[in-house]
């Protein structure tokens, strides 16, 4: 799929083969809209190499000039108080775990992300609706619900989504981290008492959830076990192959 | 079925739940509607809610708050035991909304979905616990006040309805209606003001407080004319005194509950409602 001008399609929800997902509302949310800015988001586990692969996205972009944002989950000030309470005290249902995240990501969405891509910019997303779409499930959401929370998300231009094997991305993740966190570890969803086995059994189940998107949402799939300045190459390419770069390239002094 | 006579704090519950069963019966036959919109919430089974949750609606002013303590204290009397819940009294993020509602730097959708998380958070922490009990929930304000709120900011209501379909239905939903010119004078003479969410002073529909008021009720009660066709409301003229909206409720309440005696006067620290 080559996209000329941004094509943004606000909220269009492929329809999904396994049923539990189906198309979200579509009352007030154009079918359609332009936008002269571009989405590209990376999705993946943790440990996938996302970030990394983003961060060096992000800086060959930077150094080359051209009109830019990085943008990342969960990480808006408006509802951070709120979250670290919900954490440390643990009162985190799934329910409100996901409105939450969706509310730090509306306020994300509504202040950063639509003003950039209506003001013509190139927006690098580190996770997005996809992550949210994985995980709360894992956690016993209902997925045709999620999909309706996130329907006023613009749906993105690419979706780099890393994969690698699961027990390549969990060693890469507790090896470097002294103690998972509780949430993080899934400690709320029961899986088990050790709280490495269940962020293992977590993990794998958002690794499922993920799958299960490759084809309803058009992932771009990128091998997460490559070497970092091979993997780097080839997303480069194919977002310069997607994405019309010389959109947000800088311009030339006359 | 013979009304509670006992009127102790532990008698409370197993009053709720006698009653209750009689509710059951008398509903068996008639509708049997589920208890949650669509999919319930996550981990709750609907069989062991045995409370009542009943929710009464309105704008500020329309005597909500007044007809929640009248109504709390009757049914207190006769033997249930209440629990009560509102707009922005979840521990989870309560004072986080207030303190964006402060500020006015809040979007639409964020300030909706943190509304929608305050609602949640009361349901499954409080309230379900509550209705397991047997507790009959008084909610001064729902979801519908939420969907009307957002929708009139152009959230689409399907987009709303589907957030909130794991909401628990209400046993009963009463709307206590009046005009927003009504709303305004009693909100006026309460506070001396009129407060910037009340009044849509967000949606920019004029720079006169009056008529900013005016408009932006004028639209939520139109949400909730629609609304009410779709939940099946119970419509009472607020514009009535408090005595009479009183009576009309209790005797609602008390044909749900399967109880029989409406009579209640209200004790002296409430008096001064009563008016």
């Amino acid at each position: 799929m080559k996209i000329g001008l941004g094509t943004i399609r606000m909220a269009t929800i492929t329809p999904d083969i396994t049923a539990a997902v189906q198309p979200a509302q579509q009352q007030t949310a154009p079918a359609k809209r332009e936008f002269p800015g571009a989405l590209v988001v990376v999705e993946g586990i943790d440990g996938s190499g996302k970030s990394t692969q983003l961060y060096l996205l992000k800086r060959w972009l930077e150094i080359g000039g051209y009109r830019i944002h990085f943008t990342e989950w969960n990480s808006s000030p408006l509802v951070k108080s709120a979250t670290r309470r919900g954490k440390q005290r643990r009162m985190l249902t799934p329910t409100t775990f996901s409105l939450l995240h969706a509310a730090d990501f509306a306020d994300r969405c509504e202040r950063q992300i639509l003003p950039l891509l209506h003001g013509g910019y190139l927006v690098l997303a580190d996770r997005y609706i996809y992550t949210a779409f994985a995980r709360d499930a894992a956690r016993g959401c209902s997925p045709h619900w999620l999909r309706n929370l996130y329907s006023f998300a613009p749906i993105p231009d690419i979706t780099f989504y890393f994969r690698a094997p699961l027990d390549v991305a969990v060693n890469r993740i507790t090896a470097g981290r002294p103690k998972l966190k509780y949430y993080e570890a899934g400690m709320d969803v029961g899986l088990s008492l050790d709280r490495a086995e269940s962020f293992r059994i977590f993990q794998g189940r958002i690794l499922n959830n993920y799958d299960q998107m490759i084809e309803t949402d058009r992932f771009v799939l990128m091998d997460g076990t490559m070497r970092v300045n091979r993997l780097q190459k080839v997303m480069r390419t194919l977002l310069a192959d997607r994405v019309d770069l010389t959109r947000f390239a800088p311009k030339k002094k006359k | 079925m013979t009304p509670g006579k006992n009127s102790t704090g532990a008698a409370g519950s197993q009053n709720g739940r006698r009653g209750k069963s009689a509710l059951k019966a008398k509903n068996g036959s008639a509708t049997s509607l589920s208890r949650f919109y669509g999919t319930p919430l996550p981990g709750v089974d609907p069989e062991e809610l045995s409370g009542s949750l009943i929710v009464v609606e309105g704008t500020d002013g329309s005597g909500r708050s007044t007809q929640i303590s009248l109504l709390t204290e009757w049914l207190e009397s006769e033997g249930f035991a209440v629990q009560t819940m509102g707009l922005r009294r979840s521990f989870l993020v309560g004072e986080d909304i207030d303190a964006l509602l402060a500020e006015n730097a809040v979007t639409r959708m964020t300030l909706a979905l943190m509304y929608s998380t305050d609602l949640f958070d009361q349901l499954e922490r409080r309230i379900l616990p509550a209705l397991r009990s047997g507790l009959i929930v008084l909610a001064d304000r729902y979801i519908f006040t939420l969907i009307a709120r957002a929708a009139v900011r152009g959230i689409g209501r399907d987009y709303l309805h589907g957030i909130y379909e794991m909401a628990l239905r209400p046993d009963l939903t009463f709307w206590l209606d009046v005009r927003p010119e009504v709303a305004f004078d009693r909100e006026f003479k309460k506070s001396q003001t009129i407060s910037f969410w009340e009044s849509g002073r967000d949606m920019s529909l004029s720079n006169d407080l009056f008529q900013s008021f005016i408009r932006y009720q004028s639209m939520i009660k139109r949400e909730f004319e629609y609304l009410s066709k779709r939940h099946a409301f119970l419509e009472i003229d607020g514009e009535a005194s408090v005595s009479k909206v009183n009576r009309q409720l209790r005797m609602k309440i008390a044909s749900h509950l399967g109880i029989r005696s409406t009579h209640y006067r209200p004790s002296h620290a409430l008096a001064h409602l009563w008016r």
